[in-house]
This record gives C-alpha cells, structure tokens and sequence, in this order.
C-alpha cells in the first residue's frame, strides 16, 4: 500500500431560510438625502458576513443613488425599527427585503413629486448611479437635485418597510408543518491525501455548489462558502470541545486545534442562482448551508482514499490510524 | 515591584510612561495610548489578533512584557499609513474582501506586511507559512491569500496600482461586488469592538464563576471583597429585582446561579471595582459555600431512571423531543432489498470567535438601562432583561456592538444582565471582557449528537424508509436546545424525497458546558448522518454517488419530511454544478482512489510542506525500526 492515498468524496444538503417554523418578520426605514444621500435605519450591525454593504447595495439600487452614498443606522434598539437577530441565514431575506420596500416607498415619494413637476406619468421615471430622468424625453438631474426640488415642494422623501416570511409551527404529534417558505440546496466534492503512517488528512480541494437565490455580492457570497468550509473541514478533522466531569480540558487555543491557513484547501466555490419568487430581491441567503456538507463529504472522501468509514467527528490522525488497523486486523482475519 | 519609566517610539512618536512591570506591551498599547487597533484574541500567543512591530519585527505584544518596550521602536497598525490613507496590503484586503468580522484583520495586516517585508518575492506556500501563527476564523483564509498576492505584486510592480481599485461600473449594483464599506475600518484597526470601548467613570466587573458541575450554593458572603478598596459593588442573583430567566426558548438561565450551579464557569457573582486588577482581587475575597451534588456528563445517563434531577421543571431531564412522522416506516422497510443501520457521533464545537464576550452597560439620563454588546439578538434580550430588572421596555436599551464575530454564540444573554444590574447599582458605566478562557467555559458550544440511523432502499437505489434517531447534550442550560433539535428533525433525511419516515430527536440537560446555537442549528450534525448513509448504500448497490442522490432528491411538487409542497428545488442544478466543475470521474464509492483520473487537478492545492516534514521525521522512526 502506498503511504499517501487520495480520494475524494461528496456530500449534498438542504437548509431552510430565515427563522424557523415560526412567522418572521423586519421592518426598516429609509430616507432620501440631502446631497443625493440616504439613510437607512434598521436592526442590524455587522457580524461579519457584509450585511450593510449588501444593504448598501440594495438602497442605492432601489434609490438610484451609489452604495457609498447610503449610511446605514446602528442597531439600537431604542433607535431602530425591530430587524430582530443575526442569525437564521435571516440577514439578506429577511432585512434586505425590508430595507428594499422601505427604499421603494421612499423612491415612490421623490417620484410622485417629481412627475408632477416634469408632467411626465411616474412610470417613466428612473433613477441609477445617482441621477434621475425620465424615460423618451431629454429630462435629467442628479439626484442631488431630484431630493432638493421634492423638499422645497414640501415632502421629505422616506419610507418604511416590513418584511414577511410565512413559516408554520411543526404538528406536536407528527411535525407536520411548513417551516420555511424558501429553501437552499448545496453539494459539496472534497478531495483528500490520507498519510497512512500519521493518520493526517489534508483537504486539497473543495467544490462548493450552493443555490443562494440571488447574489447581490457575488465575493460576499465566496467569503461566506470559504468560511464555511473551514469551519466544517475544522469540525471534520480536528476541533474537538472536550470536558472531564463537568471541566473544560480544551480552554485556550494551545488544546483546542482549529484550522490554520496551512490547512486550507484551494475552495472553489459554484454559485447557483434560484431566484426566490416570494419575496422583492430574489435573493435566500448562505451564511450557514455553506457549512453542512463539508464534513460528509470529507469523510466520504477519506473511505475513497483508504477504505475506512469515520462515523464519529472528528477524523482526528489517531482515530484514523485506529481505524485503519482494525481495517488491517479484519483483512488478516479474513485471510 | 515599583512602576518603571519607559522611553519608547510608537508609530514614529517619542513617548514617555511610568509602567507597571507586570503588565505586558499589549496593554501599555490599548490602555494608555488607546491604541486599540492591536486586539486581544487570546492573551496566550496562540491567536495573532496582537501583532506588532517591535523594531521591524513580528511580535505578539501579549507575550511581551510593557517594560521590554524600554527603547524598542513599536509600530502598531495604526502607523502603517497615515491617518486616511491605506496601504497596499490595507487596499488589497479592502479589494478582496478579506475582512469579515474583522477582529483577526489588524493581526492579519501585520502578519501580511510582515511577510511582504521579509520577502517581497514570497510564493503563496511561503505566506501561508508565514502567516501561519494569525487565527482567522471567518473568511477561510482565502481571500486573504489572495489580498496578500495582488499586495505583493503591486508593490514589485507586477500589478498596477489600479488593481487595488473596486471592480468596474456596473449597470444594477445587485450582483455587483462592491467593496465592503466596512473594511476600511477594520484594516487600519479603527473600528471599535466593545472591549475597544471607554467611558468616563468607567467601572470594570469581573466574574466569579463556579468550580463545581453540579453543587447547591449554601452560602455567599461578600462581605470581605465588599470592603476591599476600589470596589464598588458586589451582585449576587440576590440582587435581581424583577423575573430572573433567560434562554432563547425556555428561560431556565438566571443571570447568576441561584440556588444552585449547574455547570462549570457558570456566573456566581459579579464584583464592579475601579480597575479589573482590584475587580479580580474582590473576586476572590467572596466565600461560597457549596455543597456537591451528583454530576451527570452523558445524555444517556440523563435519562436514566433515577438520574440526577438538573431542573426542576423538567424531571427527566429532557429539554425537547421532536418527532416527524410521514407514510408508514413498516411498509416501506419491507419494501426494501437491502436495509442498512449505523450509528454516527459528531463532538461539542466551540465557536471560537476571535473577539472574547464583551460589553459596556449604563444607566442614561432618562433613567434607560443600557446594554452595548456584541449580542446576536438585541430583540429579544431586550424583553428578556425588562423582566429580570421589572423595567417596561423603553427603559432598556440594547445597543449592538460590531460583533468580532459570533456563528450563533453570541445569541445568548449570559452576561449583559450582570453588566445592567451593576450599572443599575452604581450608576456608573460598568465594562465587562471575557478571557478566552471564560469564553470557553461559559458560553454555549454546539450541541455534540450520537444518531442512529435505519435506511431501507430498492435495489435501483430508491429510499424506500427512514428511520433516524438522534440524542444530544444540551449541557447545564435550555439556549437554543429546543431549535436546534427542531431544525435538526426537520432537515434530518437530507434533501430527498422520503416516503417513509420516523424521525425524533432528543436533547437532555447535563452538567457539561451548555450547548446553543451554532452555524447550521442541527443541520450539520442530522446531515453528517444522512450523507454518510448515502454513500454506504451507493457503495452496496454499486451506484455512483451523484447518481444515488439524483434518484432520492426533492423535485418542484416533492412533499419535504414535515410534508410541506415545494414549489422548486435546486438540488438537481445543484448536484449537477458541483459534478461538472471538479470533473467528476463516475463510479461507485468502492475505494477507488488509487485509481481514479480525476484527481490533482489545477483547481486543488499542493500537499502542505508540513506533510514534507512530517515525511521525513516518518522516514527516520522507519530507518530506527529497520536499524534495531
Ligand atoms: S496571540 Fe496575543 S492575543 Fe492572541
Ligand atoms: S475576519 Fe478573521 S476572525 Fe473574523
């Protein structure tokens, strides 16, 4: 048998939107600005995975101003309207779609106005990149303008919006329910060397496949599969939380092993669009499906690699060797 | 030992303090010149997240004692560039979207500009290796790399400097990859965490936390470290004046242990104190007395006749029990050719966020009791903290932090109610940082699972009945138990259609380190099963294991395992994607890896030298065999 055997494995997966078996919902509210800017204000702050320039994104598109322009409120809960938490993979379904309603009350009160002093139907009217005109005539002005000329008319242009998605409670009984109204799907391939003497598994590479609905920021959607699969390639081979009676033996980083940048693999992700026909943008979300089929797939690829099923995480190097003399003790028996 | 006078350069400034000798660089840093750029991950070398220069080299300034700077010339990543102004490893981070969450990001940017300095040439196997000592634990590491690449070239020259730029105009900015706003911040280090925070009157809690899994609190007196100078005050559950209880689903959790403790690191009291030093001096002035109870560590034992009882209102010990049903498992496994069972096991996870728990509370004007935190969930932790202090909801405020990064750990309200109770007392700004060992113990992990699984199937690889069974350690606390093990039940058999089926999942109190929300809520560990199963039986019927799936997956009019229609399923695009992109060589799952072709492809990474090394220290035990 040669020392270093490479295989490779998939794992396919589903996850649901937003929270679970229950109603959500987000409200937020957004403002057209001074000096063609905006304001949007809802429950939300950063963990990370780019929420305010993806919010950033959907404002300006909705205003018809430019990402940059748009300032996103704190959360505050004395402040802000309810957004709720940051979790669920709720962020771009549920506050996304929240901040686009708010944008297109906003965009709707700029535009009521600005047809009434143009005479043009409201309909012809667009705005993008921070002008705004109508459409079939020579009429054009930044927004800058659009936002000054509707305040001097005497209407400040805001909106407020709320968001909806309609999951049902599971039946006590048989859990009979719809939790969610939309749904991801992924499929992840890994590809593994197995060193026999150490036991090791190094992951080389990733395919990561996931329906996100829309992207919005397609590099945001990358970094959320990229972080995910590490986070799975982690749970899959190395972190272990463990505790004797009741005590943390792995409480510092020294004892608890997590992945390093000597441990990555070249991931390379596929990002499949399904569009959401239930909500404005389209668009699901990723934070968490982009975790759940790394492990399997890993494992998978190991048995491909050297004929050993791991069915208890992590595939740590000892655990494989373990397993792999018992491969060895069964073989010899057998003979 | 007295206070030492140290001279020193931080970022091209002369600078003059007296210096406790026991307190290291990284404090100097953060606390006295309010350099916060440089992060605290861990306090033991093992992160990164406090990378300096000290006279041009890489230096964790955690392990660095304050008066060891005496002479040194610092630079922080502050005093990389000047104030508006990046670098072109800031730009190029900026550019990729290397930063997420952001706390590792400084640490990073030193490491990387390190690197760079080092070798302005260095490959990408030799910055990974150089940056091998910076712990990220949001972005994998790879837009990172590739930030440190486009650097690395625009400085040689390789790239021009508008490859730094954001990616040109678009015609909609949806689908447009807009550089992330927040970045620049994070790459210069000015974006304040909670813990970067500082108001004037500040106080600093510390914590006492339980030693004990399983004990009934006899006593507590707090007289002594109540009369300790620099102390402010001293809480205890006593003090809670209205509902005590928190939990995302039941609120079993008192703000500190009442009664009795039920796990280790779980809060006793909290001391509010002029500096942490004298906060955790007081900590250890408080005398409780406990009385040891029986532990339970293993979900089985928990539900045992007889076991020790972790709550009250839940006798047996279970916390929630979901069960989905669908079409008759009886029928269906005597429609099966071939039945297969196992059984799997996935480990408690620990979030690992870079950024510890912290937070700042305080009373304002208006009489608000306010919470500045990293939470995950200021929503609901505003209700729940109304009832524990008996205020109406507009006087508690909750105010979200940047959170340096969270994956679910940060749902949980297990300590901001400390935090308000001392404001409360006090009327003071009362500050609160975790360790990363508090952090450890003390906050929710996620939930390790053992599942049995039964999967009966045709010969041409159609499911033909489930059954799967899982049990989980919910640990001392109720958290986000219940939806974890809901989600988990809900997505257990994977994305097929399966006629029949019967699934329950179960999580039971322990006394181990409480579990609570995590990345994939249950999905993770219920699918690790389901996958691994799928592959087995592809292996028996000699299916490929693309082909296994497509047979078994949920089209558009599929009835989902709680029964729900769908409207669509990507799950054949899906499959099909990721089959075509690593060109997939079909067979079935029979060890074939020695023989396939499609491995080693341009589109996966190089061995790591580790494996080199570890080669040849392999080679040398098998010399030493042969030789003796
Ligand atoms: S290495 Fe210094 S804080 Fe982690
Ligand atoms: S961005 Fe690296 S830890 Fe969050």
């Amino acid at each position: 048998m040669k020392r270093k055997l490479k295989g490779r494995g998939v794992a396919a997966s589903w996850y649901g939107i937003a929270r679970t078996a229950t109603i959500d919902r987000a409200g937020a509210w957004a403002e057209l600005d001074d000096g063609g800017t905006a304001k949007v204000v809802t429950g939300v702050t950063e963990i990370g995975e780019g929420i305010l320039t993806l919010l950033s994104q959907v404002a300006a598109e909705e205003l018809g101003v430019r990402p940059e322009q748009v300032t996103i409120g704190d959360n505050d809960t004395a402040r802000s309207p309810e957004a709720a938490h940051a979790g669920a993979t709720r962020q771009t379904y549920m506050i996304g779609n929240s901040v686009a309603l708010a944008c297109r009350e906003a965009r709707s009160r700029l535009f009521d106005e600005m047809s009434k002093v143009w005479d043009v139907p409201v309909d012809d009217l667009r705005s993008f990149d921070g002008f705004l005109w109508a459409e079939n005539t020579n009429k054009r002005i930044t927004m800058e303008e659009a936002v000054d000329t509707c305040k001097k008319r005497g209407v400040v242009p805001v909106g407020s919006g709320s968001f909806t998605a309609h999951g049902t409670g599971l039946d006590p009984v048989d859990g009979t329910g719809s939790p969610w109204q939309a749904y991801v799907f992924g499929t992840q391939v890994a590809e593994v060397e197995v060193d026999t003497i150490t036991g090791e598994v190094q992951v080389l590479g990733i395919w990561a496949a996931h329906d996100v609905g829309r992207a919005i920021n397609p590099r945001g959607v990358e970094g959320q599969i990229e972080g995910g699969v590490v986070q799975g390639l982690g749970q899959a081979l190395m972190e272990d939380y463990q505790t004797q009676d009741g005590h943390a033996v792995t409480h510092g980083f020294a004892k608890y092993i997590l992945p390093t940048s000597l441990d990555v693999p070249q991931i390379n992700s596929i990002v499949v669009e399904d569009p959401d026909p239930l909500s404005p943008l389209g668009a699901k979300g990723i934070g968490e499906p982009a975790l759940v089929p790394t492990a399997p797939a890993v494992m998978n690829a190991i048995y491909d690699a050297i004929g050993v099923r791991i069915r208890d995480l992590p595939a740590t190097p000892e655990k494989v060797l373990a397993a792999l003399q018992e491969k060895r003790r069964e073989a010899q028996t057998a003979a | 030992m007295p206070d030492l006078n140290i001279d020193f350069t931080v970022n091209g400034r002369k600078v003059a303090r007296k210096v406790d000798p026991s307190r290291r660089l990284l404090d100097l840093l953060r606390d006295d010149l309010t350099l916060t750029g440089t992060k605290e991950g861990c306090g033991a070398g093992e992160c990164g997240t406090c990378s300096v220069f000290v006279d041009g080299k890489l230096v964790k300034s955690c392990l660095m004692p304050a008066a060891k700077a005496q002479g040194a010339d610092i630079e922080t990543v502050e005093g990389l560039a000047a104030p508006g102004e990046l670098t072109p490893v800031q730009r190029a981070f900026h550019k990729t979207g290397a930063s997420q969450c952001g706390f590792c990001i400084p640490g990073m940017v030193m490491a990387a500009t390190s690197a760079l300095r080092e070798n302005p040439n260095a490959g990408i196997e030799e910055i990974k290796e150089r940056m091998g000592g910076n712990i990220c634990r949001c972005t994998g590491y790879t837009k990172i790399f590739e930030a440190v690449e486009i650097a690395r070239d625009v400085i040689a020259g390789k790239l021009p400097q508008t490859a730094l730029n954001q990616d040109g105009a678009a015609s909609s900015f949806i689908g447009h990859n807009t550089r992330r706003l927040d970045a620049p911040s994070k790459v210069s280090g000015r974006l304040k965490y909670a813990g970067d925070m500082d108001m004037q009157g500040m106080l600093h809690m510390q914590v006492l936390r339980s030693p004990h899994a399983h004990a009934r609190i006899v006593k507590i007196d707090t007289s002594r470290a109540e009369a300790l100078p620099g102390v402010h005050c001293v809480i205890t559950s006593e003090d809670v004046p209205g509902t005590d209880g928190f939990g995302v689903f039941v609120h079993d959790q008192p703000i500190m242990a009442r009664g009795k403790v039920r796990h280790v690191g779980e809060a006793v009291a909290a001391v509010a104190a002029d500096t942490v030093r004298i906060a955790r001096e007081a900590t250890r002035l408080i005398e409780v007395e406990y009385e040891e109870l029986p532990g339970l560590y293993d979900p089985e034992d928990a539900l045992k006749e007889g076991a020790p009882v972790i709550h009250d209102y839940a006798a047996d010990n279970v916390v929630k029990h979901i069960p989905v049903r669908k079409g008759d498992i009886e029928k269906g496994f005597a429609e099966a050719d071939i039945i297969l069972t196992d059984d799997f096991s996935t480990q408690q996870v620990e979030h690992a966020y870079l950024e510890p728990e912290a937070g700042i509370a305080y009373v304002d004007h208006d009489d608000v009791v306010t919470v500045i935190s990293p939470s995950q969930n200021i929503t609901h932790h505003r209700h729940m903290l109304s009832h524990i202090i008996d205020k109406p909801i507009n006087k508690v405020r909750f105010i979200m932090s940047p959170v340096g990064g969270g994956f679910g750990g940060k749902e949980d309200m297990i300590y901001q109610g400390m935090l308000a109770l001392a404001a409360m007392k006090t009327h003071r700004p009362i500050k609160l940082v975790f360790t990363r060992e508090e952090s450890f113990i003390a906050s929710a992990k996620r939930h390790p699972s053992r599942t049995h699984y039964k999967m009966g199937l045709t010969r041409d690889g159609r499911i033909t009945a489930i059954e799967f069974s899982m049990l989980s350690d919910g640990g001392a606390y109720g958290m986000s138990s219940e939806g974890v093990m809901r989600k988990a039940a809900i997505l257990s058999c994977g994305p097929y259609e399966i006629h029949n089926l019967k699934v329950d999942t179960r999580v039971v109190y322990t006394n181990n380190t409480p579990s609570g929300a995590f990345r994939t809520f249950g999905g993770m560990q219920a699918q690790f099963a389901t996958e691994s199963m799928m592959d087995m039986a592809a292996e028996k019927l000699g299916l490929d294991p693309f082909e296994i799936r497509r047979r078994n997956m949920m089209k558009a009019g599929s009835l989902t395992h709680t029964q729900q229609k769908l409207n669509s399923a990507s799950i054949g695009t899906v499959l099909e994607a990721a089959e075509k992109a690593c060109r997939w060589e079909s067979g079935a799952p029979t060890v074939r890896g020695e023989t396939r072709g499609d491995l080693g492809g341009p589109d996966t990474r190089q061995p790591c030298t580790l494996g080199a090394r570890f080669a040849e220290a392999a080679t040398q035990i098998e010399k030493a065999k042969v030789a003796s």
